[in-house]
């Protein structure tokens, strides 16, 4: 790590981590008696581990000049770590959880360890954790690559990720202490929230200023999608977190918007941040890596544009779907579910788009899981998209909103789509930047795949049965139009389905952490088996200039 | 500057540009995602001047069908209550007798009781009725108030149990040991005397001098409202001590607790929440759960 | 044409950044700005209350334990729903809250309407382990609460930042917030009368968790939880809805409604 910074960059991160433990100190100091002081006095010390680390690497010899002329992938290799590590985490947190619903009493009676705690510990872990850390470091390996330019700088790379790391191991700690805005993906309190800003601002600027350095005239389709994922994240984040903390020595805070418009802002958020979070970032995902590993074109460019534009505009809309039959007015209820079925379109656009890329290399398939694993993610797409613009009709929404089938659809793209779109570009990520001829183990990226796609099935299947079922009982009347069920009667239903689940949630943990062996394994493998570097990375040519053409 | 090339594969144009090796195909949007927007589009457009749809500021665009959830879910639950109607009116219009004598009356009650105690009752007297500690089993034949009778446990659920209802019952043991009415040797020897009533191989040679204190303890301080034989009265809600039914349960130890701290069952009142017919219905179930026949 | 357009764009990571702000910023500002100058859209009332101190304080025990995970506070305009729960929801009823608590998940039931649903002793061995009463139950045992104390001192910063977002606690409330919280908590102490003359003689004063002499979390949430559908009775007016409002017998249901308009 150290060693890929030059002796300036080294004395520039010190200066940093002093500034932030300074911050967090003036956090620490005055909210001692209250969880933010936990958490200010947590960071002074993770700075102080850092600026450590640092200390002891001055006299690291620094990189050479064909190094620092190269394409900067020393952060690619730590992301990738991190994205992995999180996985596991939120991944283990999540068949934990689902283990509580079927058996409430592991929480063990500790208030840390309880649902409402650990739920939150679950989805931030997978969506910012994993998704995030794959989202940064897949940016920093595409946009590099298809720019023909090294990232614009070298330590805000580091900044970024980080930063980002930090402000997800606030999250997840805040709610282990009881600490959230309640809000659904953007719990963290009002001070991580700020911190996140600053990361995110910073991110940005990077990957603008790295554009502008671009060889190539055009902007790639990755690099739009992973723009539109940097910038709306931002406004999202900023307007839905707006709040006013009770003291600046206190970790609470009121969030300014109230009621039925705390609703919509909220969902707005919510929403999207599947959208330009969980969608947009990994289409970006897509479009570079699977074209990569199938050597084929992208099928249409056309179909390119009216994809990202349909996304861009329409998914703003629609989020409003979350809330159809509430205190919500109808007339915002009828944009939500309108503009959720135009969604449709484009988004079968971008999943046709890349099964279409596949004509010619569909053979692949056959002996090549890591192909598999982003095919696979594609259909997932189509389908999770298509359950949620039938989920967004109001008509069926009556039957599904509250129910395990949202949390079916929910990992139908989550472990479907986002997570095996993931895995597959780790994997053809993970040998190139490392320069190794193909991963470890073939078999065990097989291996991989079957119980990531096993554990899937099962999971929706068990969640698709468990909501439907939920959704019916609640609803039905005998022939004297009474209800026919009490809640508990739907509760007692559940429990088979709470236990399947928890079985799918297990083998595809098992899957990740398989995965997670394969590429230390491969990372590890003695560079003598190197292959010549540029299997997936054709050769090029760097020039530092600025592409004139700009 | 780009030069466009023939896809070998597809013998497709590309658009010329490459990125890291990557190409785009230069083929036009196929005519099935086209028609698909023209019909997603049409659909939303319909849908927006049928249904309130856009904001103008102050106010909204109605639609033309002049819908409104609001107003919709009115509709269906006067015309749900239109229909329950063939049998409500006569539940709320005929006696308890008159609907136990009508069998199909009492299959309606059968039919719908189950959910409306399920969702109001369970979560205090179980799911089966059967109670538990604190909470008094509905099942088993013996009474608080009244005589177990459909009626008594309407009006016990209108009301409530010590509750802010005008017309509540109230059903109080006060905490003896605790507010210092009786020391707490007594609570022990009056205990052990209501403890004997329900145990008679208690009553072995060494304990029958306290139980009889217990039993002169009793008689000073507990008959006024348990009754002289601590046989209880269901009129005023106070329980029997002699027989095998206990709310609070008839261990020595539980005993002593009752005697010590007080005793003050909170039953809520349903007046509000639950409609007559609903009571009616309810009262009824528990009724026919077998609670008259101990 | 458009792809020509697009070439253009295509070429400048600023005009692209701008072009992506334009498109992604219509929804939103359509659908939330009329949120706040259309009259309707939040109806208005003249008895909604305000949270006490005490409930304020159990309404954060609620989020800290995430019970939105599991528990929804809205019931949907749908006939089983108000069958089940009672009277749909308004937007009035959630006016003062910051964040709304509507939740998106049912693993438990809506808990809208639960004020004076159940017993306060019921609540506090239910939260204990809801297992003791509730067999069937996957809701976690919420043991700790009744052994953490309610801190009450900053009670009044949290009114405070409650005011600043717009809720209209009075400058007597705020001074008295830790106090009142107290008094709610112990019946007959001279602090539990003056929270009626604040917050109105509705307002609830009981030992919530059977202990009268220390005030804990458990105390707040169930105070919280007791209020849940009494904040006011507009849910009741003007509905099919059959069930009658809270307080029926000491409220004269016209005159309400002529309150209202
Ligand atoms: C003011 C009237 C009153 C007096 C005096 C009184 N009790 Fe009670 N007792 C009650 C009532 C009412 C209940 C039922 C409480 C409830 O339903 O929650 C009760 C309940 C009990 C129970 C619990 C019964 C069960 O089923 O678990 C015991 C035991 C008991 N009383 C014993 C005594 C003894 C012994 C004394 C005298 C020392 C006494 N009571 C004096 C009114 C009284
Ligand atoms: C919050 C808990 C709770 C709920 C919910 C509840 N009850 Fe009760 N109920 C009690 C308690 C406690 C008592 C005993 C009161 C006492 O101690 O005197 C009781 C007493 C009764 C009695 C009197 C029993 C007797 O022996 O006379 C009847 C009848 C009854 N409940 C019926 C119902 C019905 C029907 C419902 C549902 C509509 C219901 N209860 C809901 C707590 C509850
Ligand atoms: C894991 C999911 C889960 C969590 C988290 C949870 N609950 Fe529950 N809750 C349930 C279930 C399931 C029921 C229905 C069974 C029962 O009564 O226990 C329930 C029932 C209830 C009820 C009774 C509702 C009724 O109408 O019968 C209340 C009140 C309640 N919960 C409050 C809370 C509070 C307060 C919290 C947080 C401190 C919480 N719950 C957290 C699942 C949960
Ligand atoms: C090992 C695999 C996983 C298991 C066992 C698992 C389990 C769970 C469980 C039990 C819940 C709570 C559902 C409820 O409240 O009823 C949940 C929620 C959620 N999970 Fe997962 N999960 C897994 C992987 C993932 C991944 C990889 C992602 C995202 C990338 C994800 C995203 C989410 C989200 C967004 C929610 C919230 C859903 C909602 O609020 O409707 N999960 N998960
Ligand atoms: C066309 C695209 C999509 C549409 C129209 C859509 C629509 C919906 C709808 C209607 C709901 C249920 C809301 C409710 O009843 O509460 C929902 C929930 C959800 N969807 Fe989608 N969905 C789409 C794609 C996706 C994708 C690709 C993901 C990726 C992971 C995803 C993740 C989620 C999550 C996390 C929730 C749960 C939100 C919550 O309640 O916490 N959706 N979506
Ligand atoms: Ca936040
Ligand atoms: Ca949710
Ligand atoms: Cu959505």
């Amino acid at each position: 790590m150290a060693g890929s910074l030059t002796g300036e960059e080294r004395r520039t991160c010190l200066l940093i981590l002093g500034v932030l433990a300074l911050c967090a100190l003036g956090i620490a100091v005055p909210g001692r008696w209250d969880p933010i002081g936990v958490h200010g006095l947590m960071v002074v010390l993770l700075c102080a581990g850092a600026a450590g680390y640092l200390l002891l690497r001055l006299n690291v010899p620094e990189p050479s000049p064909e190094e620092l002329s190269g394409y900067y992938d020393a952060p690619i290799k730590v992301g990738v770590g991190l994205t992995m590590a999180w996985a596991i985490f939120g991944m283990f947190v999540g068949v934990w959880v689902a283990a509580q619903l079927a058996w409430p009493d592991l929480t063990f009676h500790q208030a840390w360890s309880s649902f409402g705690r650990l739920r939150p510990a679950h989805t931030t872990g997978v969506i910012f954790g994993f998704g995030g850390n794959a989202l940064i470091t897949t940016s920093y390996h595409v946009v590099q690559r298809t720019s023909r330019a090294p990232l614009a700088d070298r330590v805000s790379p580091w900044f970024v990720l980080f930063g980002f790391n930090l402000f997800c191991l606030l999250a997840v700690t805040g709610y282990a202490m009881g600490l959230t805005q309640s809000k659904e993906y953007a719990e963290p309190e009002w001070y991580a929230d700020i911190w996140l800003v600053i990361v995110w601002v910073t991110y940005f600027v990077l990957f603008l200023r790295t554009l502008a350095r671009r060889k190539e005239p055009h902007i790639y389709v990755a690099n739009w999608y992973y723009l539109a994922f940097i910038v709306v994240v931002a406004i999202l984040h900023i307007v839905n977190n707006l709040a006013v903390p009770i003291t600046l020595a206190s970790a609470k805070s009121y969030t300014v918007w109230p009621g039925v418009q705390d609703a919509m802002v909220q969902w707005w958020y919510g929403h999207n941040a599947v959208a330009f979070f969980l969608t947009a970032g990994f289409l970006a995902m897509m479009y570079y890596y699977l074209p990569k590993r199938a050597d084929r074109p992208i099928f249409s460019y056309r179909l390119s544009i009216l994809s990202f534009w349909g996304i861009t505009f329409f998914y703003m809309w629609a989020g409003s779907h979350h809330l159809h039959y509430t205190a919500l007015p109808h007339w915002v209820q009828t944009l939500g579910m309108s503009f959720s079925v135009m969604l449709l379109v484009p988004s079968w656009a971008s999943a046709g788009n890349a099964l279409m890329t596949m004509r010619g290399a569909w053979h692949k398939l056959r002996d090549d899981a890591t192909l598999r694993f982003m095919v696979v993610a594609a259909v997932f797409y189509g389908l999770s998209t298509f359950e949620g613009s039938f989920m967004a009709i109001r008509a069926v929404n009556s039957l599904s909103h509250y129910t395990d089938w949202t949390v079916g659809h929910v990992h139908a793209g989550a472990l479907g789509w986002v997570a095996l779109i993931t895995f597959g570009s780790l994997y053809t990520l993970v040998p190139s930047v490392w320069k190794r001829q193909s991963m470890y183990s073939n078999a065990l990226v097989e291996l991989h795949f079957w119980l990531a796609l096993s554990g899937t099935l099962i999971y929706i299947f068990a969640m698709w049965n468990s909501g439907v079922i939920q959704g019916l009982m609640w609803r039905t009347y005998t022939e004297n139009n009474a209800l026919a069920y009490s809640f508990v009667d739907s509760l007692v239903a559940m429990y088979p389905y709470y236990i399947a689940r928890t079985v799918g949630g297990f083998l595809f943990l098992l899957g990740a952490i398989v995965g997670s062996i394969n590429i230390w394994l491969t990372v590890r493998r003695s560079p003598a088996s190197q292959a010549a570097p540029g299997v997936y990375d054709r050769p090029h040519d760097l020039d530092p200039t600025p592409n004139a053409a700009e | 500057m780009s030069k466009t090339e023939v896809d070998p594969a597809t013998g497709e144009q590309t658009t010329g540009h490459e990125w890291n090796g990557i190409k785009e195909l230069d083929n036009p949007v196929p005519r099935g995602v086209l028609i698909f927007v023209v019909v997603t589009h049409v659909f939303a457009i319909l849908w927006w001047f049928l249904m309130p749809a856009f904001p103008l500021g102050w106010t909204y665009t109605r639609g033309l069908l002049g819908i409104d959830q609001r107003a919709t879910v009115e509709q269906a639950i006067s015309a749900n209550q239109a229909e329950r109607a063939s049998w409500t009116s006569a539940i709320e219009t005929s006696s308890f007798d008159q609907i136990q004598a009508d069998e199909s009356l009492m299959a309606v009650v059968k039919d719908t009781g189950p959910q409306l105690f399920g969702d109001n009752c369970g979560a205090c007297h179980g799911f089966d009725a059967s109670g538990r500690s604190n909470y008094p089993d509905l099942t088993d034949g013996d009474w608080l108030w009244g005589d177990g009778s459909a009626e008594a446990v309407a009006e016990t659920m209108r009301v409530g149990i010590n509750t802010s209802h005008p017309e509540s019952r109230f059903a109080q043991m006060p905490a003896f040991g605790r507010d210092g009415m009786l020391a707490s040797a007594d609570v022990r020897t009056v205990a052990r005397y209501v403890y004997s009533l329900s145990h008679p191989e208690f009553s072995t040679e060494e304990n029958l001098e306290s139980i009889a204190q217990g039993e002169s303890l009793f008689a000073e301080n507990c008959s006024g409202c348990h009754g002289a034989a601590a046989l209880g009265d269901a009129e005023t809600g106070t329980p029997n001590l002699t027989d095998a039914y206990w709310l609070y349960g008839g261990e020595l130890d539980q005993i002593i607790e009752s005697v010590h701290g007080g005793r003050a069952g909170h039953m809520p009142t349903w007046d509000e929440r639950l409609t007559p017919v609903e009571r009616k219905v309810l009262a009824l179930y528990v009724h026919s759960l077998g609670g008259t026949t101990p | 044409m458009p792809e020509f357009f697009h070439r253009k764009i295509e070429r400048t990571a600023i005009g692209f950044v701008v072009a992506i702000i334009a498109a992604a910023s219509v929804g939103g500002i359509v659908e939330i700005a009329p949120l706040f100058t259309i009259d309707e859209t939040v109806e208005n009332v003249a008895d909604m209350r305000l949270y006490t101190p005490l409930e304020l304080a159990g309404r954060n025990v609620y989020i800290q334990e995430g019970c939105y995970a599991c528990h929804s506070q809205m019931i949907r305009t749908l006939a089983d729903e108000v069958d089940r729960y009672g009277p749909f929801s308004l937007a009035v009823e959630s006016q003062y809250d910051h964040p709304m608590l509507w939740g998106s998940k049912r693993t438990g039931p809506d808990l809208a309407r639960i004020g004076g649903k159940y017993s306060d002793v019921w609540h506090a061995a239910h939260l204990n382990n809801p297992r003791d009463v509730v067999p069937q139950s996957n809701m976690p045992a919420y043991s700790w609460l009744a052994r953490t104390p309610l801190e009450v001192d900053n009670l009044g910063h949290h009114l405070a930042a409650q005011r600043a977002v717009g809720v209209p606690y009075t400058d007597e409330m705020i001074a008295n917030a830790a106090r009142d919280a107290l008094g709610q908590a112990t019946p007959d102490s001279d602090a539990a009368f003056s929270i009626l003359d604040r917050y109105g003689e509705e307002t609830q004063v009981s030992a919530f968790d059977g202990v009268a002499t220390s005030v804990t979390q458990l105390d707040a949430l169930i105070a919280y939880l007791q209020v849940l559908g009494q904040m006011t009775d507009a849910a009741y007016l003007d509905t099919a809805a059959s069930e009658l409002p809270p307080d029926a017998e000491d409220r004269d249901v016209t005159q309400a409604e002529e309150e209202r308009n």
